[in-house]
């Protein structure tokens, strides 16, 4: 299996310099050469598990749990209570 | 004996008959710290300060004769992936360096509600990625058995730090073994609960189906306690079980008498260490002779595991870790020109190979036109294998395997060989794959006095006949053996 | 058929369902409040933190899936769709994708008096993302996430519409559903409903041409430039020998046209799988088949049946089929008096409608009551007081509990049906308006409105015009 290291990083938003691709594309080679040990006998079927359901949740509001300072003083740009990223034009 | 080297249990009777008090725990705790932290380097972030000052407010609470939790007072340490408030959780990354969660993850409301200390934020590998704890940012755990040696991961500040005293008990998490895998080689007790036994709630997720906190202590019965803290359910995680908890301790049994054990003939191939082939053979032999009866088993597609894990997590993984983008939290790239760039360099700078290569292997696998081949194929292969355990089940109680292939490796030996770091999960992952609860407990040392681990599984939600079978077990060859430091 | 070419519609309705909290968190789901003030670590996307599924937009899809003929899927899951962008903090979208909430259903429409029947290929719930602001003054973009897990379900059709009219009346008819169910607010202006459309176009006879989709559409209306632009950009490029390539487009409406945002070879990768963090969904048989019961009659088969049972036009029939309230008031007015129909029809249509559109009033709102309107109904129809003094009750009554036989009596309205009275009165008219009466006489027709006119005035509006009309006849042709 031939991976195109350059393509998936770019779908996860990760660069591979030039000089470490080499690297990244051994180590990958190795590693899916190494998953690829599953077996053939496989019956496809929808990813479904009815016997371990989940139980919903009351729609029920709760309120003024956080403040926004408290929610945003992580963030590495914040104006005006908003984040703030590069300009995006679609 | 000094009192950083006693048992929860112990510690919890002296408080109860005033013998010592929280404080003075407390305070003898970080006396050990700041004596051996040099060497072992367990922590992260210190909780010094509001670890005394809630040890005072507990002592206060029980000198008023308030009813509080057995653990109370009690010291523990935190995996640095368990969110706590207004204490700095880095998931040892350098993407999460400065985060500060607003929130308390589930299990550190319910630590704080049993009254318990918590001494500080312990070391990991990033993002709980790794079996050595060497692909934290911060700093390089060393075993308190041998300091050349990895203390295991991910959860190696964890492990280490109890086995040196640094705290009394600990909680890991565990995805492909990174509660139990580290237990086995600093030589402490460590339990991996059913997935879904405790809320996950704060955990910063590496793989969400994967993914459990468990304890760690120095026996059996401080790891029972702790369970008994963490368990529930929890309206805050959809995948939480609403099972019964027990009063792990006091339903604690010592002995095996007519306890059935499995032997699976898969996990004793090639790959195991001789040393730690004997010493799980004769941890066997000693639980039979005191009344257990032992078959072999067989789990025919535990060959596919390995495969399964390494597809299911990092699919999970990057997707979980897409979030660290640079906008609303953790480091964003000092220099970029647009947003794409913005998040390439803040993502390709804050986090480490190992993070990028699971994030690669995980994107890989989810892509378009390989999905079914192997996320889809895997997930599959998972209810092979669950299916495969339900079935032993019916016939045995409890399987006991080697924790790790072998005993501690060096600091740097595989740590450029993903594929010879990934092989020493084997025994450990496929219990994640299917969910099940399982410890590690120490069992013996090899030739270089390195510890051994012995792995019990137990089917969903029977914790206790693990605990059982470790407490018995405990008793007939001794609790845990300090290192010496 | 435009041009020669056929055209083929599919469209994707995404539309924000009115629940109490957030899809997976305990926030409030409201609009228009101070910039990241409804949020928390769970719509934040904070590390460690996790969601859980609101029962009530899982309700919500399963009324609308009932409503659009659905089979409902009891056993589901969610499933994460992956993606960068600022307005997405986890980084992915909650969604469905392997098996939806609801699928394989349809929904009838009628257009130019013809019912259509439109495919529904699946109904999905899923979250919203928050929004990015931009202003020309500030260099850079701002992330206001509280729309972060707003509920939304998205309506995917199948490519079954031929027009921009049929997109239209379409699009109408899901969102009067949405109203008669009362599970999303529908204002347009705030961007609760919003679709993505797919077109195509090809040559009577041959096969499907390839399709582009166009995003950012905000209105019906838009939706409808938008499909025109696009039907005659792809047969412009066509008729020029050229091809048309599969890509994504938006569309700019006060532009009025669509710009590509990317093609198929840049098409994102979602990579699609499970969501970890929440279970399988199963809903119990029993739940399901109460929500059906929840089911009222619907606009569309209310609109067909106005036009086949009373012979309402498919204006005014579709008028008052798309308001619930409106069609409310009407069933039960007519339910037991089916011949009054029409009466009632023009009752809603112009007074009641022009009273709620002046005051902003819906009709539950007011004191009007379907017992009072067909009083006054009856009342005119039996000739007990004229049209107008029928209006004078209807403005007194839609907003004061009055009791309609005092107003009659108080206000004096009772119509004058006594002949001889109404003799006394045309005597004296005629009397008075000779050359009126000889103009009628020699043919001029119009003359006799005039003299009932006369009439109507001396009684002061009074006199019941119908017998007014044939006293005057009576006498003068007599």
């Amino acid at each position: 299996m031939n991976i195109e290291i350059k393509h998936i990083a770019k779908l996860a938003r990760l660069r591979i310099e030039d000089e470490e691709l080499k690297k990244f594309e051994k180590d990958m080679q190795g590693i899916v050469e190494m998953v690829e040990n599953l077996p053939s006998d496989i019956k496809d079927e929808p990813l479904l598990d009815p016997e371990n359901s989940m139980k919903l949740r009351e729609d029920k509001v709760r309120e003024n749990k956080y403040s926004r300072d408290e929610l945003t003083k992580n963030a590495p740009h914040v104006t005006a209570g908003c984040l703030v990223v590069p300009k995006t034009v679609e | 004996m000094e009192l950083y080297e006693k048992s929860a249990f112990e510690l919890s009777q002296m408080i109860k008959n005033k013998q010592t008090s929280s404080v003075e725990i407390t305070k003898s705790i970080f006396d050990r710290i700041d004596s051996v932290e040099e060497k072992v380097e367990s922590y992260v972030t210190l909780n010094r300060d509001n670890a005394l000052k809630k040890a005072e407010e507990v002592d206060k609470k029980l000198s008023n004769g308030d009813k509080l939790s057995p653990l109370a007072g009690i010291p523990i340490g935190i995996k640095d992936n368990i969110s706590t408030k207004g204490l700095r959780t880095t998931c040892s990354s350098k993407m999460l360096e400065n985060y500060v969660p607003p929130f308390n993850a589930t299990v550190i409301e319910n630590i704080n509600n049993a009254d318990m200390i918590i001494t500080g934020k312990l070391n990991m590998d990033e993002f709980a990625m790794g079996s050595s704890t060497e692909t934290s940012y911060f700093k390089k755990t060393k075993n308190p058995f041998d300091a050349e040696r990895i203390p295991g991961g991910s959860s190696g500040g964890s492990a280490a730090s109890v086995a040196a005293g640094e705290t009394v008990v600990s909680l890991g998490s565990d995805t492909g073994g990174s509660i139990r895998q580290p237990a086995a080689y600093c030589g402490v007790v460590g339990l991996k609960p059913t997935y879904g036994r405790v809320s996950r709630f704060g955990l910063v997720a590496f793989a969400s189906s994967l993914d459990q906190i468990g304890p760690i202590g120095r026996t059996v019965k401080d790891v029972a306690m702790l369970q008994s803290v963490i368990s529930g359910h929890d309206r805050y995680d959809a995948t939480s079980a609403n099972a019964e908890i027990p009063d792990f301790l006091t339903k604690l049994k010592s002995d095996v008498k007519g306890l059935k054990i499995g032997i699976p003939k898969e996990y004793f191939g090639g790959g195991i260490d001789s040393n730690v082939k004997d010493a799980v053979f004769n941890a066997v032999k000693i639980l039979e002779q005191n009344g257990a009866s032992v078959k072999e088993i067989s789990l025919p597609s535990t060959n596919y595991a390995l495969s399964a894990y390494y597809i299911i997590s990092s699919a999970e993984a990057s997707s979980n870790l897409a979030r660290y983008d640079g906008v609303k939290y953790g480091y964003r790239a000092k220099e970029f020109d647009s947003l794409i760039d913005m998040y390439e360099k803040t993502r390709s700078e804050g986090f480490g190979d190992e993070v990028k290569r699971r994030i690669l292997l995980g994107t890989f696998v989810l892509s378009s036109g390989f999905f079914d081949a192997y996320y889809k194929k895997a997930k599959l292969v998972q209810r092979r294998v669950s299916a495969e355990f339900d079935e032993v089940f019916k016939d045995v109680d409890v399987i006991c395997t080697p924790t790790v292939p072998s005993t501690a490796f060096k600091i740097g030996e595989n740590i450029d060989n993903p594929l010879k770091m990934y092989a020493t999960d084997i025994c450990t992952v496929t219990i994640n794959i299917a969910g099940l609860p399982a410890m590690s407990i120490p069992c013996g040392y090899d030739d270089k006095g390195l510890p051994i681990g012995l792995q019990l599984v137990g089917n969903k939600f029977c914790e206790q006949t693990l605990l059982n079978t470790a407490n018995a077990y405990e008793n007939i060859i001794g609790e845990f053996k300090s290192p010496l430091l | 058929m435009v041009k020669g070419y056929e055209v083929v519609i599919g469209l994707e309705v995404h539309a924000e369902l009115n629940t109490e909290s957030k899809i997976y968190c305990d926030c409030k789901n409201a609009f228009g409040l101070e910039v990241n003030t409804q949020v928390c670590p769970i719509c934040m996307g904070m590390p460690g933190a996790l969601p859980t599924l609101n029962e009530k937009v899982v309700d919500y899809a399963i009324k609308m899936g009932h409503a659009l003929n659905c089979t409902i899927n009891n056993v589901c899951k969610q499933d994460r769709k992956n993606y960068f962008y600022p307005d997405l903090p986890k980084a992915y979208q909650i969604s469905q994708a392997e098996v939806p909430l609801c699928e394989n259903g349809h929904l009838d429409i009628l257009v130019d008096g013809e019912e259509r029947r439109i495919g529904v290929t699946r109904i999905h719930i899923e979250e919203d993302a928050g929004k990015l602001l931009h202003s020309d003054k500030f260099d850079g973009s701002l992330v206001d996430l509280n729309r972060c897990g707003v509920p939304l379900i998205e309506i995917v059709s199948e490519p079954d519409m031929r027009s921009s009219a049929e997109a239209h009346a379409y699009l109408e008819t899901i969102k009067s559903i949405l109203q008669y169910l009362n599970i999303s607010d529908c204002k347009m202006q705030e961007g609760s409903i919003r679709c993505d459309v797919n077109v195509s176009v090809h040559k009577p006879g041959e096969s499907l041409g390839t399709r582009s989709e166009m995003k950012n559409v905000n209105s019906f209306s838009a939706a409808v430039r938008g499909i025109d632009f696009e039907v005659n950009r792809q047969i412009e490029i066509l008729e020029a020998g050229g091809e048309v390539i599969q890509e994504t487009r938006r569309w700019d409406d006060t532009k009025g046209e669509s710009l590509s945002m990317r093609s198929k070879e840049d098409a994102q990768d979602y990579r699609y799988f499970p969501e970890p963090d929440l279970l399988t969904i199963v809903i119990d048989k029993e739940r399901i088949e109460k929500l059906k019961s929840e089911i009222p009659e619907l606009p569309n088969k209310k609109l067909v049946r106005y036009v086949k049972e009373f012979g309402l036009s498919q204006k005014d029939a579709s008028f008052i089929s798309e308001d619930i309230e409106k069609s409310g008031l009407f069933d039960e007015c007519v339910k037991d008096n089916p011949k009054l129909a029409k009466s009632v029809s023009n009752w809603i249509l112009s007074d009641v409608a022009k009273y709620c559109n002046e005051t902003g009033k819906k009709i539950s709102e007011t004191k009007l009551t379907a017992d009072k309107l067909l009083y006054i109904i009856k009342l005119i129809g039996d000739g007990k007081i004229s049209n107008s003094a029928g209006k004078t009750i209807f403005e007194i009554i839609i907003d004061k509990d009055k009791d309609i036989d005092e107003i009659i009596k108080e206000k004096s309205l009772v119509q004058v049906s006594d002949a001889s009275a109404l003799e006394a009165i045309a005597d004296e008219v005629i009397a008075n308006n000779g050359k009126s009466v000889n103009d009628y006489k020699n043919g001029k027709t119009n003359a006799l409105g005039y003299l009932v006119g006369q009439c109507m005035k001396a009684s002061k509006g009074k006199a019941n015009p119908g017998m007014m009309k044939e006293i005057i006849l009576k006498k003068i042709d007599g």
